[in-house]
């Protein structure tokens, strides 16, 4: 009885003080959003005040209504899209295969080319960007949004293969027996039987590649140097020499920015967290 | 006619041989066994005979044909796997249907042959389950009648009752029984489990280190092993083994042990033929070859060890020659460890095994 009570005491205690942490853990994560927001929606006689504001007195659409209409901003966030989904379809296109060849042939290089592919996330960025912007002017690819998508599969494809391979070995390999002596081709059961079983998996990894190269900040700073081919990270940094500070349309900036990353999150959610947790798939 | 041949067949992974020349024949119809422990290369024949690997030598024959180089789609032949390998996003439906679909079988046709085997399993109200949503049992039909559907040539079954309860195998054993009887395929069945490779084979090949140890009907397999490998595998208990030396005494042959100071009087029809006398031997006797009693000529005298009621029987061990020697006796047998005991053996089914090689003698 004793003991009894101590435990479920002590049981208390631990979810309070986890509850606590998270919640401390969550406000650390959601406040800067929450302030960037806010700044977003005031007048700019607001924002920068002797006194510290942190709900908005007045409330404006101005800020985004501006960023909208006068600035290049329209175009960044274009560029951002046109790379994003280039950089995704190449790594789905090519990394798909690669990633089903790893996992399932034993072939010469196998190891060897699994571990180039690790090495070259190694590397820090700064090491390979200057070589990359003397690749990418040779060939005419400086400054243009398919070049920077390329940049980007660079590094991101790597990644991308090393996780879709973890869904391959996943997905038994009776399976595909069976699907072969049942009347397919090996690539007829890749598709029709071990991509529909590591489809979140699938989407998972996309969702990675897409954030990771949506935020990429460096490689696009130093390989596009016009209007046409810059991208949100870059256009909203060089905001501000441009009109001298801006607070209120770069937290408007940041706010619609960040607005496709949470909307692709909201949408695949369920299944990003169904395919990161499915470790074995049942038969 | 056959309608499986191989002739030495091989297969290496690396520098690792798993099979060593395999050779064997089965006949239209016909329900052969593959059986070893674990990691004998059982499943690696299995996938040679359907396709899934290469063979690294030998040849591989389905009806009259070489099938070496033919797509495991090609060949005819439908198999079950140990994790059934159901295809976890379709429904049961479209499993079984999933190899007509593959062939073009139009759409009406398919559905007609999968309500069939459905029928035949009786599984037909889980045809728009997913198999996420079947238990190991239903799972276990479904794939069986993913591989009826397609009335092959050739059934390959790998271990196909290993994941069930022990009650639910026996159920399914049965039911194979009945399905093969019915459907009358030639199947190739793989299992470590003694007593499927009895109740369900016509033949059975045992398996050692990728080395079929013999290849026969069950019966002559569990009466004439071999060898001691054979011999020790099928039967539970297992058969009991005592080394001895053969000697013509002056009251006949004998078959002495325990250092020469007990002996075991055998008529002439139970003497290994072309045996030299004085020659060092194992005899194998099966536990229920022997029985309690003195009056016998032929008897091997001990101490009881363990005495173990099973219920029909009564499992003796006994101590004899230093060597723990099981025997089957009749429930309720009166019997205490540490008292002396005599068994009277069946002269009529001995083995005599080579102590070096193992071989029957
Ligand atoms: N792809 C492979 N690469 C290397 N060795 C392998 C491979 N597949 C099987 N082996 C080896 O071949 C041997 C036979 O394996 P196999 O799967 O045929 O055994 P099995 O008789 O089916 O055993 P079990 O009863 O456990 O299923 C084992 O020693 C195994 O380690
Ligand atoms: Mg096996």
């Amino acid at each position: 009885m004793m003991a009894q009570a101590t435990r479920s005491r002590s049981k208390l205690f631990w979810d309070v003080a986890s509850y606590a942490l998270l919640l401390l853990l969550a406000f650390i994560c959601i406040a800067p959003i929450v302030w960037t927001f806010l700044t977003s929606i005031k007048f700019e006689a607001d924002i920068v005040t002797r006194e510290m504001h942190y709900i908005p007195p007045r409330v404006t659409f101005e800020n985004y209504v501006r960023l909208w209409n006068q600035s290049s901003y329209p175009v960044l966030v274009l560029n951002s899209l046109v790379v994003t989904s280039v950089t995704v379809l190449i790594c789905l296109f090519t990394g798909t295969i690669a990633s089903y060849a790893f996992s399932r042939f034993q072939f010469r290089g196998r190891t060897e080319l699994m571990l180039g592919y690790l090495v070259v996330r190694m590397f820090p960025a700064v090491l390979m960007i200057i070589p990359l912007f003397i690749v990418m002017r040779q060939v005419g690819l400086l400054d243009s949004t398919i070049g920077l998508a390329i940049a980007y599969t660079s590094f991101l494809l790597p990644l991308f293969v090393w996780m879709l391979k973890g869904f391959f070995d996943a997905a038994p390999k009776e399976l595909e027996s069976a699907a072969r002596i049942d009347g397919t081709t090996r690539l007829g059961a890749m598709f029709r039987i071990v991509i529909p079983i590591a489809r979140n998996g699938l989407l998972a990894t996309c969702v990675f590649v897409a954030i990771a190269a949506w935020n990429e900040f460096l490689f696009a700073l130093m390989l596009t140097t016009s209007q046409g081919s810059r991208t949100w990270p870059v256009g909203l940094q060089l905001m501000v020499g441009e009109f001298q500070l801006p607070w209120g349309m770069l937290a408007a900036g940041g706010m619609i920015s960040i607005l496709p990353v949470v909307v692709l999150f909201a949408i695949v959610q369920r299944a990003m967290v169904a395919g990161i947790t499915a470790g074995a798939v049942k038969g | 006619m056959s309608t499986l041949t191989l002739r030495g067949v091989r297969k290496s992974f690396g520098l690792l041989e798993v099979l060593h020349n395999v050779d064997l024949e089965l006949e239209d119809g016909g329900f052969l066994v593959l059986l070893g422990p674990s990691g004998c290369g059982k499943s690696t024949l299995l996938s040679i005979i359907a396709g899934l690997e290469p063979a690294s030598g030998g040849d591989v024959l389905i009806g009259e044909r070489v099938v070496n180089d033919v797509h495991p789609k090609d060949r005819n032949i439908a198999m079950v796997f140990q994790s059934y390998a159901l295809y976890p996003t379709m429904t049961v439906e479209r499993n079984m249907g999933f190899g007509l679909e593959m062939r073009g079988v139009p759409t009406a046709e398919r559905d007609g042959k999968v309500l069939d085997a459905a029928r035949l399993l009786q599984v037909e109200h889980l045809l728009a389950r997913k198999p996420g949503q079947l238990s190991g049992g239903q799972r276990q039909r479904v794939a069986m009648g993913r591989a009826i559907v397609r009335d092959p040539e050739l059934f390959l079954f790998d271990e196909p009752l290993s994941n069930l309860d022990a009650k639910l195998r026996v159920e399914m054993r049965t039911e194979i029984k009945r399905l093969h009887d019915r459907l009358g395929t030639t199947v190739v069945y793989v299992t470590h489990d003694q007593v499927e490779a009895m109740t369900l084979g016509t033949r059975v090949a045992v398996m050692r280190e990728g080395v079929i140890q013999q290849l026969a009907d069950p019966q002559t397999i569990y009466d004439r092993p071999a060898n001691m490998f054979v011999a020790g595998f099928i039967g539970s208990p297992a058969m009991n083994f005592i080394s001895g030396v053969l000697e013509a005494g002056p009251g006949g042959p004998a078959f002495v042990y325990e250092a020469g100071r007990l002996r075991l009087s055998l008529p002439e029809p139970a003497m290994p033929r072309g045996v030299a006398m004085g020659r060092p031997v194992i005899l194998g006797t099966r536990p229920e070859h022997l029985t309690l009693g003195s009056g016998s000529a032929a008897r091997l005298s001990g101490t009881i060890d363990v005495v173990e009621p099973t219920g029909p029987d009564t499992m003796v061990v006994a101590m004899i020659g230093g060597q723990p020697v099981t025997a089957r006796l009749p429930p309720r047998v009166a019997l205490r460890p540490g008292e002396p005991v005599e068994l009277a053996v069946d002269t009529s089914a001995l083995n005599f095994f080579d102590p070096e090689s193992g071989e029957r003698l």
